[in-house]
């Protein structure tokens, strides 16, 4: 049984993840230049793919006796960005949620299927981040 | 004259003071600042906190150390500082001398208090320290200014304070707008 704390946690990945599936259409469409033919479809499969990863969540919290909550406070200014500029502020918000999955981690100790849960989630995350990461190398 | 456009030149946001503030107030809390801290007290996810500080710290406002705790850079604190001093000298106005209740003067006063230029805080500090001041004339200003009700004859004509419009009319019609919002 998850504690409040974890099930607080939880919703906030669950936060996390519809906030970065926003994020992504947003920079989708404003993405500027020659880089957009390219980026633009990364981002928007990204965004599918942290959609899917907020449902999963959701589901979680409904399977451990819980009602999903979303509060999200979010204004996105209207500009446009390069590719490059887009892909590293999506690392910017990957890595946060990446360090919010780890930080749950450290605080499961006694429930193993939800541990595991998590550590499945950390591993698709990190693996997330990195091919963000790969497409800035030079 | 283009007064607008002074709003965009302000060096530092809305979002991205209070995320000054908020560094600066943790560290004075708890010693030290981390994205997930920041997130809880402003209520917002990390991802949003961390989109906001990479554009401060590429600005050399907000400083990242090796355990990822955050730090504010010389200009950071100076902005944090100045940020809190305008705030508490338009609560103090807004309540002492105003009457408005806190919790509004909070709300308020978090609306303006990065965009009031050093200058006009500085007048308005001037004017605390006269009404607050133990001279006679000022404590007669603040008993008279408290029971003042001055009737408004909604007449801009012989209105001391108003030109073309009546302006208690006009925040009547705000008020009112606002209401409806609400609803």
């Amino acid at each position: 049984m998850a504690t409040p704390e974890q099930m607080q946690a939880l919703n906030e990945l669950f936060a996390e993840e519809i906030e970065a599936a926003i994020r992504y259409l947003h920079l989708a469409v404003t993405v500027k230049g020659l880089d957009r033919l390219l980026v633009q479809k990364v981002l928007l499969a990204n965004m599918r793919e942290t959609i899917e990863h907020a449902q999963t969540i959701a589901n979680k919290i409904v399977q451990l006796g819980g009602v999903p909550s979303l509060e999200l406070r979010l204004s996105l200014a209207p500009r446009k960005a390069s590719g490059a500029e887009a892909i590293r502020t999506a690392l910017a918000f990957e890595h946060a949620a990446l360090d919010a999955y780890r930080e749950l981690l450290d605080t499961i100790h006694d429930d193993v299927p939800l541990e595991e849960f998590i550590r499945k989630q950390v591993e698709v995350e990190a693996q997330h981040a990195a091919e963000l990461s790969l497409l800035l190398e030079e | 004259m283009d007064f607008w456009k002074a709003f965009d030149q302000n060096p530092i946001t809305h979002s991205a003071a209070h995320h000054v503030v908020a560094i600066a107030d943790l560290i004075d809390a708890f010693g030290y600042a981390r994205v997930s801290d920041v997130a809880r007290l402003l209520r917002i996810t990390r991802g949003s906190v961390s989109v906001t500080l990479k554009s401060l710290k590429q600005r050399g406002l907000v400083i990242e150390d090796e355990r990822r705790l955050l730090g504010l850079s010389a200009q950071g604190r100076r902005i944090a500082q100045g940020i809190r001093a305008r705030k508490q000298i338009l609560i103090r106005l807004f309540v002492d001398v105003l009457g408005v209740e806190a919790e509004q003067a909070g709300i308020d006063t978090c609306k303006i208090e990065h965009l009031v230029s050093a200058g006009t805080a500085g007048r308005v500090l001037r004017l605390l320290r006269f009404v607050k001041s133990a001279a006679p004339e000022a404590q007669r200003f603040l008993a008279a200014f408290a029971h003042f009700e001055g009737a408004c004859t909604h007449d801009p004509a012989t209105c001391p304070c108003c030109d073309e419009v009546c302006l208690a009319d006009a925040l009547a019609a705000i008020e009112e707008s606002e209401l409806r919002d609400d609803d």
